[in-house]
This record gives structure tokens, sequence and C-alpha cells, in this order.
């Protein structure tokens, strides 16, 4: 069993740190340090999906690092700074970038900072945290990431510094295909070792090769809510923190996923904290 | 912006010497295009070259006649430039390909990393997915159960180029069903 670390921002304008061991409240939301928040897009949801998958194996819950930011920088910034020493008191096995702004120097400091205070340290990407990762050069430390398919074009094209500019491999191109894309993101050094690209199919890739494709139970809705990829990543991570290898816990986790929507009946108008209800309630 | 696929080069690079205006935040790049479309530039949102770049950069592109009198306007107008340089390649441009999903009574418009929902008889956002800049889970608070016709826009709420790509996604969905803006 091994602890996990979420490094994120929540969205606030101003706030303290959210610092703390998070649970499940009876109201379903999710708590940190006596404080509850709703299961909302980003963070919370994440937190929340692995706070639940934990709370089902028994295994520890995540501890929280999250620092108030609605893109400005102020609270990436803030949660950087405090990461060393979080580290070093949490002391965890599993470190998670997510919501955050991409400063690349701040990230790959970061990445050196774990690296010596816990070195072993198994590190995953989403988001703005994987943005940042790829734009640093640093994103062959990581084990894990989850692009969609609006960004697997981008990690594996080495010009671009984010999702928004343009790269020939565009989803919707004619030269789009995530297997291909995995073989490049890796080969250039924009991939972690392990890919979800998330999708109608997802692929699972390995070292920039495809090792297993989940498409079962299709619920094409699942791409219009928002909070779905947040969720994937938790449940994906608190599998790994059970001891899972990468590999299996991606691929059962995105059958987690998808039968949490199936369940649900998920519409492109469903709430994420309807969804993570939803994957309580089919685990 | 153009609909359906990504059907042309869109590697972005201008083969002319450019004029490249940097800032510090990317709200001070979408107050400063307003400000330049007002004075009648013709002017493009771009990422900087790689060797000028700090992170979530986002520049302004303009022919390199225009810097000056840009700059002076952006002085007027009291809009921060971090710097300003001239290269002959230019930026890379920001996607503007916009593909849908057609959900029967709702409609998915997707811009780059960025994915927008609405109902197609009121116009009602339900959703909005993708992206990973802290914005993003602000706008989604923000945005979420209003109709396109009263919600605010997206870039006037957001500061990262996560929220510029929902912005150019909202206004697709406007420009799909009919919604001046």
């Amino acid at each position: 069993m091994m602890r996990t670390l979420v490094v994120a921002t929540y969205p606030a304008i101003t706030g303290s740190p959210i610092i703390g061991l998070a649970s499940i409240a009876k109201s379903g939301g999710v708590r940190i340090a006596d404080t509850e928040y709703s299961c909302m897009q980003g963070a919370f949801a994440l937190i929340a999906s692995a706070t639940t998958v934990a709370e089902a194996n028994a295994a520890p819950r995540p501890y929280a690092l999250l620092c108030a930011d609605v893109g400005r920088g102020d609270g990436t910034i803030e949660a950087f700074q405090l990461l060393p020493e979080v580290v070093s008191q949490v002391e965890p096995d599993i470190v998670v970038f997510h919501y955050m702004k991409p400063l690349v120097s701040l990230m790959s400091d970061a990445v050196s900072k774990i690296d010596d205070i816990r070195p072993q340290t198994t590190l995953v990407a989403d988001a703005g945290g994987m943005y940042a990762a790829k734009a640093a050069g640093v994103a062959d430390r990581f084990e894990l990431m989850t692009p969609d398919v609006g960004e697997i074009g981008f990690l594996a094209d080495p010009g671009t510094q984010h999702p928004a500019y343009s790269s020939k491999f565009i989803f919707g191109g004619q030269d789009f295909d995530p297997a291909h894309l995995a073989q490049r993101a890796w080969e250039s050094g924009g991939s972690a070792r392990t890919l979800i690209i998330k999708g109608a199919v997802d692929h699972i890739c390995r070292e920039g090769r495809v090792v297993a494709r989940v498409s079962e139970p299709s619920v094409p809705a699942l791409e219009a809510v928002g909070g779905t990829g947040d969720t994937l990543t938790g449940i994906v991570c608190a599998l790994m923190a059970t001891g899972l290898p990468t590999v299996d816990a991606a691929t059962k986790g995105c059958e987690m996923n998808r039968r949490a929507g199936e369940d649900l009946g998920a519409t492109p108008a469903t709430s994420v904290a309807e969804f993570i209800v939803s994957i309580r309630a089919s685990m | 912006m153009r609909s359906s696929t990504a059907d042309g080069d869109l590697s972005g690079s201008s083969s002319q010497v450019q004029g490249l205006l940097l800032f510090d935040e990317i709200a001070e790049a979408m107050a400063a295009e307003l400000v330049l479309i007002d004075h009648g530039l013709m002017v493009a949102m771009v990422a900087p070259p790689f060797d000028l770049r700090l992170g979530c950069d986002l520049a302004i592109e303009l022919t390199a006649e225009e810097v000056s009198p840009a700059l002076a306007h952006l002085l007027e107008a009291e809009v921060r430039v971090r710097a300003w340089t001239v290269s002959a390649d230019g930026g890379f441009k920001l996607v503007d390909v916009a593909t849908t999903v057609d959900y029967r009574q709702w409609l998915m418009v997707r811009v780059g990393n960025m994915k927008l929902t609405v109902t197609k008889d009121e116009g009602l956002i339900v959703n909005i997915s993708g992206g990973g800049c802290p914005d993003i889970p602000f706008l989604n608070i923000e945005l979420v159960g209003l109709r396109l016709h009263q919600a605010p826009r997206p870039r006037e709420l957001g500061a990262t180029i996560c929220g510029l790509m929902l912005d150019s996604a909202f206004l697709e969905a406007c420009h799909l069903l009919g919604v001046k803006r």
C-alpha cells in the first residue's frame, strides 16, 4: 500500500492552502483538514474519486496540497513553494500534479527537489501538470500521464508548449492516430512511461507502444462531462497505490470510469458530482 | 473560425519578418489584443518562439512596421508589455479549428483541448470539459447554468490559454446556434 500526494490548485480568487488527508464526507463531498468541499471539476473530483477507491480497498487515502488560483498563477507558485516541505512531511510514494498553471521552470525545479528528497517517488501528471512536465522536458521522469485526444498531439510535438498551439497532429485531421502519436511522444521525450489516451476508445500505452484498449462499456456522453478525466486519474492513482502495476491500474480504471457512467445513464448534462456518487455505487 | 476538421497547414510559421509583443500575463496579452484591434491593427495571438518562452506564454504577432505604433497605443492604454522583438519565424498560431459532436438535444463544440456543451434549444451551458489551467474549474463554476446570450465571455473571466480556447468554443457555439455576441 502506498501513500499518494495530490498537488494542484483549487478555483478561488483567494484562500489559504488546503493541506491534509482527504476523506469522503457523509454528504458525498470531499473533506480535507476538517473542511468539506463539493466534488467539482478539477482537483476535488480527482481527490474524491481516489478517496472513494482507496476506502473501498482499505488503502491509504490521498493527501492534498491545494492552493487558490483562477489562472493568474499565484496559487500554482505557492503550491510549488510548499511542495518540498509537504513531501518531507508526508513521505508520499506517488505524487500527482494536476490543475495548475504550466510554469515550466517551477515544474523542472519541483521534480529535481522531489528526486533529492524521495528519489523513488512515482510521478503522475494530468491537466496543467502534464503540460508543464512536457514543456519542461521532464516527461520521461513520469510514470503516468492521461492526455485526451486534444492533448496527445501536443505531447507528440516537441515544438509546442501548450495544447492550444496548433499542431498537424490535431484531433480530426487526417494524420490523427493515437498509437502513432504515442510512439512519437515517447521517442521525442514528450511522454511518461505510461499513457492513457482518453477517447471513444481509451488507448493505454507503455513506452510508446499500445498495450491495451478499452472501449466498453461505451458511454459517448462522458467526453462532454467536465471532470470525468479527473475522476479517471484519481481512480487509476488509487489502484496504483494498492500495488497494481500501472498498466493494469490504467486498464481497470478506464473500465471502472466507464461503468460508473453507464450505471448512471450519463448524459452531456451530467455533473461530475453525480458521477462520483455513481463511482461509489458501482463499486 | 473554421468548422469540422483540420484541413490545412496549421504549423503557423510565417515566412515574413514579424513583430512580436511579449507579456508576463495572458490577461495582459488579451487586453492588448483588444486595444490594438480597436486601433485598426491586424494582430494575431501566438506562442512566442521557443527561445523566448517562459511557460504558459501568449504573444501578439503583427507586422514589424507596426510594432512602434502598437507600443505607443499600449502605453497610452496602460497595458504592460514585457518586451518586443522581431522574428523571421514569427510565433506559433493558436488552434482555430472547431469540431462538433451532436448529442441530439445537446451540442458539444471542441476547440483544441477545450470542450463546451450546450442545449440546442436554449443555448444553456451544461458542461465545460478538457483543459488543464487553473481558470477552467473556475470558469466551470461561473458559466455552467447560464445561457450563451447572457453568459460573460470566457476570455473576460479567464486568464490562461485554456480560457482563450474555451472562448473560441463559446463563440463557435454562438455562431452555430445563431446567438449574437
